[in-house]
């Protein structure tokens, strides 16, 4: 169902990028929230977006999904310019997010949540729905078998008829990715995952990253604060203070860069530990 | 955060739909202009008067609309028992005044019993909305949005119900205690009663003004309107100053009751329904949540409302209330934020 | 973490449906045929005390105005029900669809001469299309007034969007009330209303006043038509929309779930339902009259659909069976033995605003889920809460004292960590701007 230039597979090497964005500013009233903000996110990579709060991080990926208006700037998904679309267009040509605090469908199963997300997919009409076609028939087992695909592969297969609301925090979490991927993305924003979890859960969560990025063709775009995470799973990482970009590079840099820990620690703050 | 802001945006140009919004609003508006001014052209007098009777109206409309933007403002949610909680306050303005008490002319005495009857009406109507906030509002404070706005329309019904056994079936007539007659030049007359109304109302507002701006109550409401939980951080009692919130908003009916049962001398069980929307459509006019903007949007729906009823070039009272509600939905569309509000986002 | 609820969830949804899907058309079909034959049957061959048992307590008539109340609240659950939009001005769809029988099914339009299959002699002056006809135009009809309101009010917040709707069910009876010279023309007889419409006709036959069988045959075909695309509309991609849209508009949104066009569809095809309901009611009273149109059945269908269930075809069809009955025959009859068993003189029906009004109340505070809950509503209200962790990102729940506690230590202990440092202003940006009380 996915448009065929995403189903190519593509090599890493020189590739174009999944994701570019052009001097992204976003302004409410006089606050400027992100700053003149440029970034990319090569194919098949993993990209962590870190910053203190307050930094614009949450910002800047509401402007990606379509959810905030840029005052300036411009949104590149693989070749097509989505600056400012409608949030459901963008999640239709390939980006799909989850969210800070979890935003489920809470009185609709794990299966229906992800069923939602293949909506752009799904061609079926009312009429087909009600007359219940053979072609409606057809396309609704196939999204169930792509549902229960994917509740199986985030490892909550067997809560598929269970209200999304009643399932665990970490279950809930897990959903939220199910549901993501059901949209077929071909970058993947993770607003905090690792929020409200133990270390264990984090390290699970770190594995699962991985295996995401081996099974499937997709770029992840991480916001965490748990600095293990980051290092573990980034490919590069941008950080982000006061809606600006102060930072870039891979977890080497990014652990020994002054700004960075300054902003962190602020500069009264050295010599404590990270 | 607040350090980076430097510069203030111009809107973007990027932002058609927000040019388009904003034109469309400057066209309603200078259409409203135009219409006003052919109406005073055509025969001043007649918009005089039209104008002074609307003003009356919109004072009313401006003490109901505040009930519904100060409750709006702190728990967001539409008080649709609003409206019927001014008609129980006209209600029990004629049941003081003239049932039990007997008044029926203007004189010494009845401004007395008059002053007596505005306490106590606004005692029992705020009395009433804290009770409706006590047993239902609170207990739904979790709920999702729809919950309340229901709650808040089965009151109303409640309310008119009371209404309806109160006042009986049929509309009722009351002696007035305010002064007959008029003053003016020529054909420009304006009623004694008009001056009894400001005379009640602009030191109401500017008490009610006072109270939110200067006072503790007032500075807790504010914070709980910014942020209930921060709020309770700082040892605001929310649940008290909701209860406070109520407790205004009510009075604020009560007095807007008074006012009418005494100037138009008819009550009727659903009198509120009616006056209760068009005092939200004030409040939204104003910019929902915003106290000036209450005021203002009151003043102004109710000259709109006058002039169309009364003026020349009106459509006449028949469709007074086609003519407010067209005005409710193109705000709505085109300006939801109101003359004074700022538009919101949602948290993400 | 315990799953022990979760059994009655996993059975609910068995791999071959089929079983599952014919047990209700079966028992709502044996429900109808069982009525059908009491009336057309058993009812004339009873003797005068049943006769008149049943002429008091459930006469054929208010039983037909009970399926057209159904049908019209099955079209504002969808709106309400699936989608989540509170509809506060449903008359307007009903008065739409009333006028469009008005229009087309009588003798009001007197300047043309215009027969469709119609009733009456093709030389009688007026528009005469026939009763089948008149339903597909109504429907139609409704559906684009669906569209014109929802358009531009649908971008509004949920409680602005009641608002505005409420404005529209005020606005369209008014233009029929005053609508007897719009710039000279008469387009629905002012206060008068249009009487009388047509009677349903097949061919040559025609159903007259007293033929309230059949008419009840043909409501609750309707009635039915409107429960199966109900259902099946839910179980699928639309539905899903609809539902997601209600549990969370912004990330359906985000879930590329197309927010507007899905919110039109649902008004579309409530005000389908809606204009359904307004042409049968016309046939049912014979004529149109502009004053029934009033709020006060915007908040009866809402009492109707709060009450079985919002969401739930089933528990909305019986809500809006009972109320009707209660408003139309059983309030009063029941007045009426009650004064004269006890000599008062109460005057029942009044009481119709205290009990709608407290349906929608107590409903709301005690029985969010409704006298007969959609499976999936019940089970979460009834489900106590897991942990304050799980309740942080839960919307809809209800307010417990301890648990309040908890989160505010909860939320204490994290701005105590938070305070020194920077604050997160980012997202709370432009957040309540507007309430600057």
């Amino acid at each position: 169902m996915t448009t065929a230039s995403q189903e190519t597979p593509r090599q890493a090497a020189d590739a174009p990028p999944k994701l570019h964005a052009d001097n992204i500013t976003v302004k409410f009233g006089g606050l400027v929230a992100v700053n003149d903000v440029s970034f990319t996110i090569p194919d098949r990579s993993v990209v962590s977006l870190i910053g203190p709060n307050g930094a614009g991080k949450t910002t800047f990926f509401n402007v990606l999904t379509g959810l905030y208006r840029t005052t300036s700037g411009r949104v590149v998904l693989g070749d097509k310019d989505i600056t400012n679309l409608v949030p459901h267009r963008i999640a239709g040509l390939g980006m799909a997010r989850t969210f800070q605090n979890i935003r489920l469908f809470g009185l609709m199963t794990a299966e229906e949540n992800v069923k939602v997300a293949m909506h752009s997919q799904l061609r079926s009409g009312p009429f087909h729905t009600v007359v219940r076609t053979r072609r409606q028939r057809r396309e609704e087992l196939q999204a169930r078998e792509f549902a229960r695909e994917l509740l199986d592969f985030v490892g909550i297969g067997k809560f598929a008829d269970e209200y999304a609301r009643s399932l665990s925090y970490g279950d809930q979490r897990r959903l939220e990715i199910a549901r993501a991927l059901a949209l077929r993305p071909s970058v993947l924003l993770l607003d905090e995952p690792t929020a409200g979890m133990n270390p264990q859960e984090s390290a699970r969560f770190t594995d699962f990253v991985h295996r995401l990025r081996a099974e499937k063709d997709l770029s992840v775009l991480l916001i965490e604060h748990d600095m293990s995470v980051v290092m573990q799973l980034s490919d590069r990482i941008t950080v982000l203070d006061r809606g600006e970009k102060i930072a870039e590079g891979g977890p080497d840099d990014i652990r020994n860069d002054e700004r960075v820990i300054e902003a962190y620690l602020g500069k009264s703050g050295r010599g404590k530990s990270a | 955060m607040a350090a980076t802001a430097t510069t203030v945006v111009a809107p973007t140009a990027i932002d058609r739909k927000a040019l388009i919004q904003r034109y469309a609003t400057y066209v309603i508006l200078l259409g409203v202009v135009i219409w006003l001014g052919a109406n005073l052209i055509t025969s001043p007098s007649q918009f005089f008067s039209a104008s002074a009777e609307g003003f009356n109206l919109g004072m009313l409309y401006a003490l109901i609309a505040l009930g519904y933007t100060l409750v709006y403002g702190i728990i967001e949610l539409i008080n649709f028992a609003h409206g019927d909680l001014f008609m129980l306050g006209a209600l029990c303005s004629g049941f003081l005044l003239t049932t039990v008490m007997g008044q029926d002319q203007s004189n010494l005495m009845g401004w007395v019993l008059f002053l007596v009857t505005l306490v106590g009406t606004m005692v029992f109507c705020g009395g009433v909305n804290v009770s409706i906030e006590f047993l239902a509002y609170r207990r739904l404070r979790r709920a999702p949005k729809l919950a309340p706005l229901i709650t808040a329309v089965g009151m109303s019904f409640i309310l008119q119900f009371i209404g309806l056994k109160w006042n009986g079936s049929t509309p009722k007539q009351w002696p007035s205690v305010f002064p007959e007659g008029s003053f003016g030049i020529g054909d420009f007359r304006v009623s004694y009663s008009l001056l009894v109304v400001v005379a009640v109302t602009v030191p109401v507002l500017l008490l009610l003004r006072w109270v939110v701006t200067s006072t503790r109550q007032g500075k807790a409401m504010r914070a709980v309107a910014q942020d209930q939980d921060a709020a309770r951080l700082m040892g605001v009692n929310v649940n008290r100053t909701i209860s406070f919130t109520f407790l205004i908003g009510g009075a604020l009916a009560g007095t807007a009751g008074v006012m009418y049962q005494q100037v138009v001398g008819t009550t009727a069980y659903n009198l509120g329904f009616q006056m209760g929307l068009i005092a939200f459509t004030s409040a939204v006019l104003g910019g929902i949540g915003n106290i000036t903007g209450a005021v203002l949007g009151g003043v102004l729906i109710g000259l709109i409302q006058g002039i169309n009823d009364g003026a020349p070039l009106g459509f006449g009272q028949k469709w007074s209330q086609t003519v407010v509600f067209t005005i409710l939905i193109l705000l709505m569309v085109f300006k939801p934020e109101g003359l004074l509000g700022r538009p919101t986002t949602e948290k993400v | 973490m315990g799953y022990e609820t979760k059994t009655g969830a996993a059975r609910r949804r068995p791999a071959l449906p089929v079983a599952h899907h014919l047990r209700w058309p079966l028992g709502f079909t044996a429900a109808a045929a069982t009525v059908f034959l009491a009336y057309y049957y058993l009812v004339p061959g009873l003797g005068p005390d049943g006769q008149q048992f049943f002429q008091t307590w459930l006469p054929l008539t208010s039983v037909n105005e009970a399926l057209v109340w159904v049908i019209c609240a099955l079209g504002l659950n969808i709106v309400v029900g699936y989608a989540g939009l509170l509809d506060l001005g449903f008359v307007a769809f009903w008065a739409l669809g009333g006028y469009t029988a008005g229009w087309l099914m009588s003798g009001f339009f007197h300047q043309v001469n215009i027969h469709v299959f119609g009733g009456g002699l093709p030389t009688l002056p007026g528009i005469h299309f026939n009763f089948w006809f008149v339903l597909l135009i109504g429907a139609a009809f409704c559906a684009l007034w669906g569209v014109i309101i929802g358009a531009p009010t649908l971008r509004l917040k949920s409680d602005y969007l009641a608002l505005v709707t409420l404005g529209f069910g005020e606005i369209i009876p008014q233009v029929f009330v005053n609508g007897e010279d719009i710039g000279g023309f008469n387009l629905s007889n002012g206060t008068k209303g249009i009487t009388p419409v047509d009677p349903i006709s097949f061919g040559p036959v025609e159903l007259g006043p007293f033929d309230l069988v059949w008419k009840y045959l043909i409501f609750v075909g309707i009635a039915a038509l409107v429960m199966f695309i109900s259902l099946r509309l839910r179980e699928g991609r639309l539905g899903r929309a609809w539902l997601a849209i209600r549990e969370d508009e912004l990330a359906a949104g985000m879930m590329g779930v197309p927010l507007m066009r899905t919110k039109l569809s649902a008004y579309a095809v409530g005000a389908v339902a809606g204009g359904l309901a307004g042409v049968a009611f016309a046939t049912h009273v014979g004529g149109v009259l502009p004053d029934r149109f009033n709020f006060s059945i915007s908040i009866t269908l809402l009492a109707m659909v709060v009450l079985g269930g919002m969401g739930n075809v089933w528990g909305v069809t019986l809500g809006a069976l009972v109320l009707a009955w209660i408003n139309s025959t059983g309030l009063p009859q029941f007045g009426n033995t009650f004064n004269e068993s006890f000599g008062t003189d109460i005057n029942f029906p009044s009481y119709n605003y205290l009990l709608f009004g407290g349906i929608l109340v107590l409903m709301m505070i005690f029985r969010r889920e409704g006298i007969l809950p959609e499976a999936r509503t019940k089970l979460v209200l009834r489900e106590p809460s897991r942990t304050e962790r799980e309740a942080l990102g839960a919307d809809m729940e209800e307010s417990a004292p301890e648990l309040d506690e908890a989160l505010e230590a909860e939320d204490a202990e994290r701005e105590a960590v938070a305070a020194p440092g920077t604050e997160d202003t980012e997202d709370g940006l432009g957040e309540k701007a507007g309430s600057t009380v």
